[in-house]
């Protein structure tokens, strides 16, 4: 890859000298990457983390079925907001439900929505952030400006009004949530094909007689992927937040099904009896959330690694 | 000069596009407006012609949909943008108090996260590698995957229902504002250290700061005088980029709190129904939000002349 002899002009390198008293030299974070030989190979901690973190909430996620103690529905009113036990590791919600069984069930919805509203933006971004870049000229400039009109919309309120017309359901949550969400992709991918393009192995490509989209798949989007992909990563946590706000706002998930955000705002009456309905619910978005911007950050971390 | 032109006629553009499209909202969802509105009002689901045809004459809902544009348009440039459907009270009354109360909100919030991201992201920057700069770097990103409407229910259990000196709700003093503000903080708080950091070590590697400490200038000084004061400028950047975000970004921290500010008003219109309300709500929102991040633009160019050239620019 042709990225490791031209250094990125975002981040050249910098001269060591008597500028960190007290601290290491410049460039220490990526030294010992460097000295042990193994490169840019070497994965960074945060990206074990994230990746540790993040294979195994999905794998719960996917066995919940049968890894979870209780039905998530089966309600139990002789065992109203019980501490947590043997039979119930968090205790139960104010219609004696397991909360551990609930969460794991849960997490299904929100995690399922964010992934898949995510894919979406970061290909449809992707692409129409490329050949915006590659085209140029008026198609350019229109596809700015209507990021420019669509980053001005917040997001939360362009969900909570389509979910307030269409109703609540799986897929006006998909919409609601790509309307927006494809801008931050393509202008992303837009300005990392404009500084690929200006490179010379494109130049040299051309000179052979490359076709146009020989060289966007060979050339321009596997020196893309690697902070295009950091940067979906660093939007899952986003996503998933809220995906659980809009849920948490009663304009998501819909009774009888539930999801984090959701079970929060349920348990918000039961704040001080039973703080571990509102506790417990909201860890798991902030873990899941965690696991995969470790992933995005240690992507990055990665990059920036071998760039130098 | 040209630049300002360019960036004025791109606001132009994109507010008028935003007024069409948030005009629009009646006619994009499902159902005669009319219908609506007197669901809304008296909650009938079998709604009596006679009123329906009453209330197209009063609302103007029969005639072709540019003359209704041209009107509301021409109506909300002189602050006139209806009659709340619920209240029948006029929707910019409703809006002032709103705007000031999320303003006030939003601009708290970011200071309290610029008081402690700038010291923290400059240490993380003067002692980098170390473990001081991991710590650092490392709960703040972490702050980047906290809900905040489970920081919010936390935050009121320990300091109103366990400590019992904040209160947990409400917008009535300094004391209501502490939660609040410290729950909408922690995130551009993280990435405000975040940018800190990056920009510090990019001025410290620089030669001025070198040549500073080589005339004998003490190392406090050179940070105070050299480092922090050229760092800031990506930071400021981001803090109004933020502002325009936060305006219509604390739905969930109003509704929890119980703050009468923009975000609690649009989701109770929406709610409701209420269309002239969430028209009025998103029209301002948007229209601050563009004017913040134009004015950005502006202001950056004028400090940065590089930014100035067309081909950097787009």
């Amino acid at each position: 890859m042709s990225l490791a002899d031209t250094p990125h002009p975002a981040h050249p390198v910098r001269p060591g000298g008597p500028v960190h008293p007290g601290g290491p030299a410049p460039g220490a974070e990526a030294a010992p990457v460097a000295e042990r030989g193994t490169g840019p190979r070497r994965w960074p901690p945060s990206l074990l983390v994230g990746t540790f973190l993040t294979g195994a909430i999905l794998l719960v996620l996917l066995l919940t079925p049968w890894l979870a103690p209780h039905d998530p529905a089966a309600q139990d009113l002789a065992q109203r907001l019980a501490p947590p036990s043997g039979s119930h590791p968090l205790g139960t919600d104010q219609l004696g439900r397991d909360v551990l069984s609930r969460i794991m069930d849960g997490g299904r919805f929100s995690v399922s929505i964010a992934a898949i509203t995510l894919v979406i933006c970061a290909v449809s971004g992707t692409l129409i952030g490329m050949v915006a870049a590659r085209r140029g000229g008026a198609l350019d400039e229109f596809v700015m400006r209507v990021t420019d009109v669509l980053l001005a919309f917040p997001e939360i309120i362009v969900a909570m009004f389509l979910v307030a017309v269409l109703g609540a359901n799986y897929l006006t949550l998909i919409v609601a949530l790509v309307i927006g969400g494809w801008t931050p992709f393509a202008r992303l991918a837009r300005s990392l094909t404009l500084e690929i393009n200006a490179r010379d192995f494109i130049e040299a490509a051309r000179a052979l007689g490359c076709s146009r989209r020989f060289i966007v798949l060979r050339h321009v989007l596997p020196n893309a992927l690697s902070p295009l992909l950091a940067h979906a990563a660093l939007r899952f946590g986003h996503k998933l937040i809220t995906v659980g706000a809009l849920s948490f706002l009663g304009l998501g998930v819909q009774p009888p099904d539930a999801d984090w955000g959701s079970m929060l705002a349920d348990g918000q009456p039961y704040l001080t009896q039973a703080p571990g309905l509102v506790v417990h619910p909201g860890l798991a978005i902030f873990v899941t959330a965690l696991g995969v911007t470790l992933i995005g950050q240690g992507i990055d971390t990665r990059r920036k690694a071998k760039e130098l | 000069m040209t630049f300002l032109v360019k960036r004025l006629m791109v606001l132009a553009v994109t507010l008028f596009v935003v007024s069409f499209v948030v005009f629009l909202i009646p006619y994009l969802t499902p159902g005669d407006p009319a219908r609506k509105i007197l669901r809304a009002r008296v909650g009938d689901l079998d709604a009596d012609p006679e009123a329906l045809a009453g209330l197209r004459e009063t609302y103007g809902l029969d005639r072709p949909l540019l003359v209704q544009y041209g009107d509301w348009l021409g109506g909300a440039l002189r602050g006139d943008l209806g009659l709340s459907y619920t209240s029948r009270t006029p929707v910019v009354d409703m809006l002032g108090g709103a705007l000031t109360v999320t303003a006030v909100l939003a601009i708290s919030t970011l200071l309290l996260a610029l008081l402690v991201a700038v010291p923290l992201g400059s240490l993380a920057a003067v002692r980098r590698g170390t473990p001081v700069d991991t710590a650092i770097t490392t709960v703040t990103q972490a702050f980047v995957a906290v809900p905040e409407y489970w920081l919010a229910p936390v935050l009121v259990l320990v300091f109103s229902l366990q400590l019992g000196v904040l209160p947990s709700a409400g917008w009535e003093g300094p004391a209501s504002m502490v939660l609040p503000c410290l729950t909408l903080a922690l995130r551009p708080m993280s990435y405000f250290t975040q940018v800190t950091r990056a920009s510090m070590i990019d001025v410290l590697g620089s030669p001025h700061i070198t040549a500073a400490r080589a005339r004998g200038l003490g190392f406090g000084a050179t940070m105070l005088r050299h480092g922090v004061r050229n760092a800031l400028l990506p930071v400021l950047t981001l803090f109004s980029l933020w502002l325009a975000g936060l305006l219509g970004g604390s739905v969930v921290v109003e509704v929890i709190f119980s703050i009468p500010g923009m975000g609690r008003l649009l989701y109770e219109s929406v709610v409701n129904n209420d269309v002239p309300a969430i028209q009025a709500g998103i029209v301002s929102l948007v229209g601050l939000a563009v004017l913040i991040t134009t004015l950005t633009d502006v202001v950056h160019a004028w400090v940065n002349p590089t930014v100035r050239a067309p081909h950097v620019s787009g």
